[in-house]
């Protein structure tokens, strides 16, 4: 009897909370805002900068009276989490962090709730560089890879802009670029799309066939040709370190780690950043909200708070990010629009991944 | 005494907490591990019996000079180590003042994790690091040298005996202070210099120390992952990063080949080392 009970009250329970998650969409906002605050806290999965982040979001839980907890953990982790706990009622995920272009790994409309209920924003972006959020997704922090150079030895007119220049600036100036090829995504976007130009292939719609892989051929003789004039580094943030140190001058990186790094007063100031004409792929990170979310109203009141235009200027001032609200202050942001239009979509995961490993293989381990 | 079988079962409950944890964690461990580099417990397909993983490695150069690269590294950390260990071993064999305080501070990288470590030593020979700053200074060197991620991983190597190094001392101080001054005081009076007293009394006489030192830092060696990541050249990938790498594209039975492999290794290699130690220490020994 008293085991009934329990599973009675159990299911009771796990109904009162499914029903909660599911009907945020349905109340006015001014009763989710209501709802929000009785729940009182809300669980953000982000698996970056989190101790920034959580200086960031204080003004939020000041404004709402909202304790916002992002606990540690990597974006594969907090994935593998979100799949493993999809049937649990309730999960403890309120807020799901994942890069745009990986949501597309995920049954999207399955696991999180649609956000058409949250206050209309024209401004507001769910697709980034060719990746769609679907209404279910809402990118909140735009990143931009590039070049980082260092303009005590660079002039603008100096930089080079095509497969050509580079060949060239790495004959005249042997060993003084570089580019990592792993821990971090800056180096694969550099070479990636530099293949592509060189062998005219549009890795953003390359099918992951055996053709395109043939059709590259010439990207990695490129590369294999001028091996000795650049230099492989360890990471993103060694390129970026070796650059402020004056080692290199021109190296691949990510705009908002370098600004955030400039703000931190850890590279220089007159370290600049470019995107190149033939592209790099830039994208951006969304947010979503499980539908099994123990705290869906304070779940969306976050996630409309950092989509706002305010908190993305906020975002852009802080951290360098490009705005995700197109009525944000973008005044922050290392790179002008016209260069900003040169942003490409990264490849599928099915054509980067055997590209990335032919390129380990024939070109980085032949060196 | 005739053992009966309650007797049996007495010292295997004894031996069962000690035993048990080797068996049932690391057997269970390398029982996936080879049973995975053969297309088992296949994490998003079908498990079944295959060759391919291991016939397919076994044809990419990739996977020859990862090993290549970690035997080359493996080897030598633990004869620099041990090599560098044995001189300082035999001057601290006799007590003299500040000798204690010596051993201790030889002894201190045991205390710094090997990361902070890979992450120092990066520091200290940067682009503008003091290495190069000293030997600018010094007018040996015209401007700054790039000593970072060197191709031929002696950044690596240098770490590796580094921080290896306190480890084999640890192991032969008390090996060599085992050997009785007799033994030693009759060698020099029958006129054997210092060489020949190392050769043919202390290292004999230590040689399991050494076999010991040599054989655990070339598995620690050959499985580097952090320094060699951090330090370690970029056109070179030891077998670790190379299973990780595996791994982080969901390639777990590729990975699975390069552990097994890593393993089969380790277990060779030591036996090899231990081996060759004995060969060339027994033909010194004194007849």
């Amino acid at each position: 009897m008293l085991r009934k009970l329990l599973v009675a009250a159990a299911l009771c329970v796990a109904g009162a909370a499914m029903a909660s998650a599911d009907d945020v969409s349905a109340n006015e906002w001014d009763q989710t805002v209501a709802q929000a605050r009785e729940e009182g806290r809300v669980n953000w999965f982000v698996w970056y900068l989190r101790d920034d982040l959580r200086r960031f979001v204080q003004p939020f839980e000041k404004k709402y009276g909202i304790a916002v907890t992002i606990p540690e953990g990597t974006a594969d982790a907090n994935a593998q989490k979100l799949l493993s706990e999809r049937d649990r009622e309730p999960g403890d995920i309120d807020v799901f962090t994942y890069g745009l272009n990986n949501f597309e790994s995920l049954d999207i409309t399955a696991l999180f709730l649609p956000l058409d209920f949250l206050p209309e924003d024209e401004g507001r972006l769910a697709s980034v560089s060719g990746e769609d959020g679907k209404s279910y997704i809402l990118s909140f922090w735009g990143n931009q890879t590039g070049i980082a150079y260092d303009t005590s030895v660079l002039a603008q007119a100096d930089l080079p802009q095509t497969a050509e220049d580079f060949a060239r600036f790495w004959t005249e100036h042997p060993g003084k670029f570089g580019f990592n090829y792993e821990n971090g995504g800056s180096g694969p976007s550099f070479y990636l799309n530099l293949m592509g130009a060189v062998a005219g292939v549009d890795m953003t719609s390359a099918a992951a066939d055996g053709a395109t892989m043939q059709s590259l051929q010439p990207g990695y003789d490129f590369f294999n040709a001028h091996a000795d004039n650049y230099v492989v580094t360890a990471s993103n943030a060694d390129s970026i370190i070796r650059v402020s140190d004056g080692e290199l001058w021109l190296v691949p990186g990510w705009e908002d780690h370098l600004a955030g790094l400039q703000n931190r007063g850890e590279v220089r100031k007159d370290i600049e950043f470019y995107i190149p004409e033939f592209g790099m792929s830039g994208g951006s990170n969304g947010v979503a909200i499980p539908r099994n979310a123990a705290h869906p109203a304070a779940a969306a009141l976050l996630v409309h708070w950092l989509t706002s235009p305010e908190v993305q200027s906020e975002f852009n001032r802080v951290f360098g990010t490009a705005p995700m609200n197109a009525a944000s202050d973008d005044s922050a942001a290392l790179v002008s629009n016209t260069q900003r239009s040169r942003s490409t979509a990264w490849p599928s995961d099915e054509l980067r991944k055997p590209v990335e490993e032919k390129f380990i293989e024939t070109v980085i381990l032949e060196r | 005494m005739q053992m009966t079988a309650k007797a049996w079962a007495k010292v295997a409950l004894l031996l069962a907490p000690g035993l048990g944890l080797i068996l049932a964690l690391i057997g269970t461990v390398i029982y996936m591990a080879v049973t995975q580099s053969f297309g088992y417990y296949n994490l998003s397909g079908e498990s079944v019996f295959s060759l391919e993983h291991w016939a397919e490695m076994l044809d990419r150069r990739l996977y020859f000079r990862s090993v290549q690269y970690s035997l080359y590294i493996g080897v030598l950390s633990a004869v620099f180590s041990v090599a560098l260990a044995y001189p300082l071993a035999i001057w601290l064999r006799k007590p003299f003042a500040g000798s204690m305080l010596i051993g201790t501070l030889l002894k201190a990288p045991l205390l710094v994790p090997g990361l902070v470590a890979a992450f120092l030593f990066i520091n200290v020979i940067a682009y503008h690091g003091i290495v190069n700053q000293l030997m600018e200074a010094l007018g040996i060197w015209d401007g700054p040298r790039r000593l970072q991620n060197d191709r031929y991983g002696i950044a690596v190597l240098i770490l590796q005996t580094w921080k290896n190094m306190p480890f084999a001392l640890l192991l032969l101080t008390g090996a060599v202070q085992g050997i009785s001054d007799d033994v030693l005081d009759a060698a020099r009076d029958m006129g054997a210099g210092s060489f020949t007293r190392f050769r043919k009394i202390i290292a004999p006489l230590s040689l399991s120390a050494m076999q010991a030192a040599l054989v655990i830092i070339f598995i620690g060696a050959l499985a580097d992952f952090s320094f060699q990541v951090i330090a370690g050249p970029t056109n070179r990938q030891s077998m670790s990063q190379l299973m990780i790498y595996f791994q982080g594209h969901g390639r777990w039975h590729d990975a699975a080949v390069v552990g097994v492999t890593l393993m089969v290794l380790a277990l060779i290699g030591s036996a090899v080392l231990a081996v060759l130690a004995r060969l060339l220490v027994r033909g010194e020994r004194v007849r």
